[in-house]
């Protein structure tokens, strides 16, 4: 099997093959509990080019993007961005993300703030359990919220020139 | 024209479920006799989500705050939301290490951006800019005896290294504010432990575990309260304590307010004048 260039797409600039499997970054990754596979083996899949097992694993959709395991790798690989990297792959190869309730979090937070240009919380709450169809999930937080003016009805106010910018701008990508 | 402006990159939380932050930042630059204008027509910069989905994407949106901020005449644009200054800061770093790609960016987008606006983290902003001197100028009600963990989280130091203004592993930019307040800080280890994030929405159970390790630290180490200056660490840390606290069995409250606010409380400001009152854990008055 040949080595994908998985990692060298646009805009990332990471080389899988500089890791030597220290496993630093696994070893300070605060969600490891809830993955699949863990951090450093995501890295020796990539490098390995085993794309469709990689892509199929639950770690790349768990990872919190806190930068953890970026910041510890002594071959200053960008773990998180490959994590990101992997997961636009996932989706670009029509990939089922196998954490659905993350993913669907992402994607409805995404098309709401291209809307307005800025995110309007409630809304992508209660938008965001309709896609998961689970309508009570976090239920509880909303009336905490309310009390202390937290949640606003009203969606924000539509940032000037963004919807005909963005709109032209997605056309030309399409 | 030379940019020279300072402006704000408030970003959405601030407008809506962090507002008592804008607040707070509000009062405290107009006693640091700082404007406080935000910059105008700003999108959100995508945070977490898009650049899990789109990096093209999430470069664009970014691209158009910076363009813009520059076009405005700002200098310093101040962000002191941790997610909205990585998201800032990294595509800075991105687009002027890379001109080729800054110059395919732009002439898709219908940008003219030239590297010429910094992006400053509202820590980095109070201690290189305004200056730790001037800050202690203004306390008239120091925080003697308040006892405080400082909390960075992921996204205040962990950016591009060339572009960090402190240290990744224990961050002290925060701590030399909080000193300068009178208060006493504590070192501890959870000082940029995650939060969770956005998993407080998406996977509760995972963030209870993170938020449960960082106030059970905190209060073993006998903290009064842990600072924060993302919105996002506050929500997580604030909204559901009480059920965190009953499964870490943590007896006491571990109020979290923003730095701002405790500023605002240092420089003789209400509690309501820097919206403490939205904070759910409530702070013991100040004696």
């Amino acid at each position: 099997m040949e080595v994908t260039e998985l990692e060298e797409k646009n805009i990332s600039y990471q080389n899988t093959s500089l890791c030597y499997q220290c496993a630093k970054c696994s070893s300070g990754c605060p969600v490891i509990e809830e993955m699949d596979v863990y951090p450093h083996q995501v890295i020796h899949l990539a490098s390995l080019g085993l794309e469709e097992k990689v892509l199929n694993t639950e770690t790349i959709w768990i990872c919190a993007n806190c930068y953890a395991c970026a910041v510890k790798c002594p071959n200053d690989i960008d773990i998180t961005g490959i994590m990101n990297n992997l997961k636009q792959k996932a989706l670009e190869k029509g990939i089922k993300p196998k954490r659905p309730d993350v993913y669907k979090f992402h994607q409805t937070f995404a098309q709401d703030i291209l809307k307005r240009g800025k995110a309007h919380e409630l809304r992508i709450m209660g938008e965001y359990n309709l896609r998961l169809r689970k309508p009570f999930k976090n239920v509880l937080l909303a009336p905490k919220m309310f009390l202390k003016n937290k949640l606003k009805i009203q969606p924000p106010k539509a940032v000037k020139g963004f919807r005909n910018w963005i709109k032209k701008l997605l056309k030309k990508n399409s | 024209m030379k940019n020279d402006k300072i402006a704000l990159y408030p970003g959405c939380s601030l407008e809506t479920s962090s507002s008592h932050y804008l607040k707070s930042i509000e009062k405290v630059f107009e006693i640091l006799e700082i404007p406080s204008d935000s910059m105008e027509e700003w999108n959100c910069c995508g945070a977490t989500s898009v650049k899990s989905i789109d990096q093209r994407l999430n470069l664009m949106l970014n691209l158009r705050n910076l363009a813009l901020a520059e076009e405005q005449g700002i200098r310093d644009l101040v962000v002191p939301c941790a997610s909205c200054y990585h998201r800032l800061v990294s595509t800075e770093y991105e687009l002027n290490r890379d001109p080729k790609l800054r110059d395919e960016l732009n002439k898709e987008a219908g940008f003219n951006y030239k590297g010429e606006v910094k992006v400053r983290n509202i820590l980095d902003f109070f201690v290189n800019v305004v200056g730790l001197e001037k800050i202690s100028s203004k306390v008239v009600k120091p925080l003697d005896g308040m006892v405080v963990a400082c909390y960075y989280g992921c996204l205040n130091t962990r950016v591009p290294k060339p572009a960090s203004f402190d240290t990744m592993e224990y961050p002290m930019t925060m701590d030399k504010i909080t000193e300068a307040l009178g208060a006493t800080v504590i070192d501890w280890s959870y000082k940029t432990e995650c939060c969770g994030a956005s998993l407080f929405i998406t996977v509760d159970s995972i963030s209870t575990k993170l938020v449960g390790k960082i106030l059970n630290d905190a209060s073993l180490r006998e903290a009064d309260c842990i600072t924060v200056s993302c919105p996002m660490c506050q929500t997580n840390l604030d909204t559901n304590q009480g059920k965190v606290r009953e499964a870490f069995n943590i007896e006491k409250p571990v109020p979290s307010p923003f730095i701002t606010q405790l500023m605002g409380l240092a420089f003789g400001c209400e509690p309501e004048e820097v919206g403490m009152d939205k904070n759910f854990e409530a702070m013991k008055p100040l004696s």
